[in-house]
C-alpha cells in the first residue's frame, strides 16, 4: 500500500483531525495561562497590580515623618490608594500634647522619655538638644514646605488610611487615647499590613 | 446635551515646594468637569518634571508648559 494510499484511509483522517483539534486546544490554555496576571510564581493574587502605596512607619524622628508624609500626601494626589502603618518609634510619633492617662510605673517611665507630641520630634541626625529641629522648621517655613501638622491634615482630607501597631503601643505604654485624632484610625497588627500591602505596586519601610 | 461651557480656572501655586503644587493641582481639579482646564503657576524647581510625571499618571492631558520669568506655568486639561 502506498503513503498516499495510508493518509487517505478513514480511520486516519479521523486520527490526524482528532491530533489536530487537541494541539489547538494545548495551544489555547498555554496562551490564557501566559495572559492570566496571576500566573506563574506570584503567590499572592493579583500581587502588585493595584495603584497602592504601603508605608511602614518606623521611625518616629521629624525627618522621617516629613518624608513620609510628602510621599502619602503626593501618592494621593497622584490617584494612588496610601495606606501608613505606625510602628515602633512611629506610634510615639503620633502622640497628643498634653493628654494624662492611666499607667503603670515603666510606661510612665516611657512616657516621660518619648516625644510628648509631634511639634516635640527631634531629628534623625543633627537633633542638637532640640535645637535641630526648630531650625529645620525654620527653614522648611523659609522655603514653603508644609509642616508635618499640615500635611497631616492634607492627609486625613485625601483619604490617606492610617495604621497603628498595637503590639509597638504595648511594648511602649502607648494609649489609644494619646494618639491624634485621624478618621477610621485603624489598631492592627502584621497581618492587616502584608494583607494590605501584598497586591501593592509600593511598599517602604521608613 | 453636552454643556460645550468649560471653565478655565487658575492656581497660584508660588511659594510652596513639593508636594503642595501637585497635591493642590489634584485638589483644583477633583470636581472639575470634563474638558475644563486649569493654569497653574508654580515656583517650585521640581514643578516641570512632577507635573508631567503627575498628568501622564492621572490621565490629564498638559496643554501647555511655559518657563515665565521666576515661575513656570502650566495648562492642564481634564479628560
Amino acid at each position: 500500500m502506498s503513503a498516499a494510499a495510508q493518509l487517505s484511509s478513514p480511520s486516519l483522517e479521523a486520527r490526524l483531525s482528532a491530533l489536530e483539534g487537541e494541539v489547538k486546544s494545548l495551544a489555547m490554555a498555554a496562551a490564557q495561562q501566559a495572559t492570566r496576571p496571576d500566573s506563574g510564581a506570584d503567590l499572592v493574587k493579583g500581587a502588585g497590580q493595584q495603584d497602592k502605596l504601603s508605608l511602614i512607619v518606623f521611625s518616629g524622628s521629624l525627618d522621617r515623618l516629613i518624608a513620609a508624609f510628602v510621599l502619602a500626601t503626593g501618592a494621593a494626589a497622584m490617584g494612588m490608594q496610601v495606606s501608613m502603618f505606625f510602628t515602633f518609634w512611629g506610634t510615639a510619633a503620633l502622640r497628643r500634647e498634653n493628654v494624662r492617662v492611666k499607667k503603670n510605673l515603666l510606661e510612665r517611665m516611657f512616657g516621660w522619655m518619648l516625644p510628648k507630641g509631634v511639634k516635640k520630634l527631634p531629628l534623625s541626625q543633627m537633633n542638637m538638644a532640640g535645637g535641630g529641629p526648630a531650625m529645620i522648621r525654620y527653614v522648611m517655613k523659609k522655603n514653603g514646605v508644609a509642616s508635618v501638622e499640615e500635611m497631616i491634615e492634607l492627609s486625613k482630607e485625601l483619604g490617606v488610611e492610617l495604621n497603628v501597631c498595637t503590639m509597638s503601643m504595648d511594648l511602649l505604654g502607648m494609649k489609644p487615647e494619646e494618639l491624634i485624632d485621624y478618621p477610621n484610625k485603624t489598631y492592627c497588627g502584621v497581618a492587616k499590613f502584608l494583607e494590605t500591602a501584598a497586591p501593592g505596586k509600593i511598599t517602604m519601610f521608613l | 446635551m453636552l454643556s460645550l461651557v468649560h471653565t478655565n480656572a487658575s492656581l497660584d501655586a508660588r511659594g510652596k515646594a513639593c508636594p503642595m503644587p501637585i497635591v493642590l493641582v489634584a485638589k483644583a481639579l477633583r470636581n472639575a468637569k470634563r474638558g475644563d482646564s486649569l493654569t497653574v503657576q508654580a515656583d517650585d524647581r521640581a514643578f516641570p518634571e512632577d507635573i508631567k510625571a503627575w498628568c501622564k499618571k492621572t490621565g490629564h492631558e498638559l496643554v501647555s508648559l511655559d518657563s515665565k520669568p521666576g515661575y513656570h506655568e502650566a495648562v492642564i486639561k481634564k479628560p
